[in-house]
C-alpha cells in the first residue's frame, strides 16, 4: 500500500504561491497572500531552467542562476522580469516581450514590487471582474499609458505587483482606466 | 555552494507524482491561460499512470493544484462511481493525501469529463474539465498552423459556416457537445464535449475553469466572470437540449440534464446525468437532512 509522503517544505510553499498567483490573476485587482514577503516565493514557484528571467536585484540574481534559467542581460529576452523596483524602469519596459496574436503565450511575466492601496487610483474591467474594481496602485500615469500601449488584445504582457507578502495579479485582458 | 545546497533530501516519490519542474511548466502556462482566456496554450503534458486521452490532461493540471488540503471530487459523464473516475480520484488521493468526495458542495477541486456539476459552482471552487480535442478549428481546418493563423485572425467564419450548413440539411443546429463558444470576445474555444446544456454555466462564473488536453498538449482557461457566448445566428436562438420535462426514474427530480436509458420494448427511461444530485434528492425523499446546493437550471430554465 502507498503512504502519503507529506509535501516538503518546499512543495507546500511552491503550491501556497502559486494558488496566489492564481486567484490573483482570475480575480485582478484581488489582494492574495503570498506565504513568504518578496519575489522570492514566485522565483520559486515558477522559474527553472527552461526560462530566460531578468531581474534588477543582485540576490535574486543568483537565486535564479541556481535554478539553471537564463539570466537575461537585456529585458526584451526574457519571458519573466523581477524589479524590486518600477517607477523609474517604465521608459526601459517599452522593450518588453509581449508574444505576438500568432503566440500570446510568448508574453512576458512582469513581477514587481510596488506599493499597494497608495498613489494612483484607477477602475479595473474584464475578466474576472464582477463589474468594476477600483483601486490604488503606486504606480504613475505614464506607466498605465504605457502598458495601454504595449498590450493590444491578445498581445501584452502580466503584471504581478508584490507588496511584502500580498500580490495582486493584472493579466492583459484587464482594462485598466486612470481615475 | 556546496553539494548539499544543490540537491534534496531522498524521497521515493514526488509529492502528487509529478516532479516540480513538470509542475512550474504547467504552473506558468495556467497563469498564461488565464491572461488569454479561451486561447490554447501548449504545454509538455508528462507521463502518468494512465493512457493519453483518458483525463491525463485534467489529472496534470489537478495534481498541480492539489495540497493535503484539498478535496477532490471526480465525475464522468455527472457520475462519481464511473470506473475512470473512481480511478483517477483515488489516484489523486493516494499521492497527494487529498480528501474524496462525491459532495458538488464540498469540494475544492472538480476534475470532470464532459459535464459540469448541476449544483451552481462557487468562488473558490476549481473546475478542472479533460478535453480530448481542444481545438474547435479541427473540423474546418485540420492543418493546425494554418488553424494558429485563423486564431490570431479571429477568422472563425467556418464555424458558423458549419452551423449554417446544419441548419440547412437539417432545419436546426445539430451539434450536441464540444459547442464552439467565444470567450471574451477574442477566442473561440470547444469547451469539451459538455453538452449545450452546460455551456451557459461556464458564462459569467463565480468559479475558475480549466480545460486540459493531455494527448494534444494544450490547455486552456475561463476565469470567472468571463463572457462565453456560444456561437448563433440573430434569428436562431441558442437552445439547450429539451431535458426541462423529463423526470428522473430513481429520484424522481426533474429539470436537470438526464441520461437516456433506451428500453426493451422501445421506449425509454430517464436518469439524471449528475449523479451524486440523484442520490442526494433520494436521501432527502428518505428523511435523511441532506443539503441540495442552488442549481444553476431551476425547472429546467437556465437562471443565474
Amino acid at each position: 500500500m502507498l503512504t502519503v509522503a507529506a509535501p516538503d517544505a518546499a512543495e507546500a510553499r511552491c503550491n501556497a504561491t502559486f494558488e496566489a498567483l492564481m486567484w490573483s490573476m482570475a480575480r485582478p485587482g484581488e489582494v492574495r497572500e503570498l506565504p513568504e514577503p518578496g519575489l522570492a516565493p514566485i522565483v520559486e514557484a515558477l522559474i527553472d531552467r527552461e526560462c530566460a528571467a531578468y531581474t534588477d536585484s543582485v540576490e535574486l540574481a543568483s537565486m535564479i542562476a541556481d535554478t539553471g534559467a537564463v539570466l537575461a542581460v537585456d529585458l526584451a529576452m526574457a519571458d519573466h522580469l523581477f524589479l524590486g523596483e518600477l517607477t523609474g524602469a517604465a521608459s526601459e519596459l517599452d522593450a518588453i516581450r509581449c508574444g505576438s496574436a500568432l503566440y500570446p503565450d510568448d508574453g512576458a511575466t512582469l513581477v514587481a514590487q510596488v506599493a499597494h492601496g497608495a498613489g494612483q487610483r484607477l477602475r479595473f474591467t474584464g475578466p474576472g471582474i464582477d463589474g468594476a474594481r477600483d483601486m490604488m496602485i503606486a504606480l504613475p500615469p505614464e506607466f498605465w499609458a504605457m502598458r495601454a500601449r504595449l498590450c493590444a488584445y491578445p498581445e501584452g504582457f502580466d503584471l504581478l505587483l508584490v507588496d511584502g507578502q500580498a500580490v495582486i495579479g493584472i493579466p492583459r485582458s484587464t482594462q485598466i482606466e486612470v481615475l | 555552494m556546496s553539494l548539499s545546497a544543490l540537491t534534496k533530501p531522498w524521497a521515493a516519490t514526488s509529492y502528487g507524482f509529478l516532479d516540480a519542474s513538470a509542475k512550474r511548466e504547467l504552473r506558468r502556462k495556467m497563469l498564461k491561460a488565464i491572461a488569454v482566456p479561451g486561447c490554447q496554450m501548449p504545454y509538455a503534458s508528462r507521463e502518468v499512470p494512465m493512457a493519453r486521452g483518458w483525463g491525463t490532461g485534467g489529472l496534470q493540471v489537478t495534481l498541480t493544484l492539489v495540497n493535503p488540503a484539498s478535496t477532490i471530487k471526480v465525475i464522468d459523464q455527472g457520475a462519481d462511481d464511473g470506473v475512470n473516475a473512481a480511478s483517477i480520484r483515488r489516484f489523486i488521493s493516494r499521492v497527494s493525501g487529498a480528501t474524496e468526495t462525491w459532495d458538488t458542495l464540498g469540494a475544492s477541486i472538480i476534475q470532470s469529463r464532459h459535464r459540469v456539476p448541476e449544483e451552481t459552482l462557487g468562488a473558490d471552487q476549481i473546475l478542472v474539465l479533460q478535453v480530448p480535442n481542444p481545438e474547435p478549428l479541427r473540423g474546418v481546418e485540420p492543418n493546425m498552423s494554418i488553424a494558429r493563423q485563423m486564431h490570431a485572425d479571429a477568422d472563425y467564419g467556418r464555424l458558423w459556416l458549419t452551423l449554417y450548413e446544419q441548419i440547412v440539411r437539417k432545419g436546426r443546429i445539430m451539434q450536441g457537445a464540444a459547442y464552439p463558444s467565444l470567450v471574451n470576445g477574442r477566442h473561440v474555444m470547444t469547451p469539451s464535449p459538455i453538452p449545450r446544456w452546460d455551456v451557459p454555466k461556464l458564462h459569467m462564473a463565480k468559479h475558475l475553469t480549466f480545460l486540459s488536453a493531455g494527448r494534444e498538449k494544450r490547455l486552456h482557461a475561463v476565469p470567472p466572470y468571463t463572457r462565453v457566448e456560444p456561437l448563433v445566428f440573430s434569428d436562431r436562438p441558442y437552445r439547450v437540449e429539451d431535458h426541462a420535462d423529463l423526470v428522473c426514474r430513481r429520484s424522481g427530480i426533474s429539470g436537470y440534464f438526464m441520461n437516456e436509458i433506451p428500453q426493451d420494448h422501445g421506449g425509454s427511461a430517464f436518469e439524471v446525468s449528475d449523479s451524486n444530485l440523484g442520490i442526494k434528492a433520494i436521501r432527502r425523499a428518505e428523511g435523511e437532512p441532506v443539503e441540495i446546493g442552488a442549481t444553476w437550471y431551476q425547472d429546467g430554465e437556465f437562471s443565474a
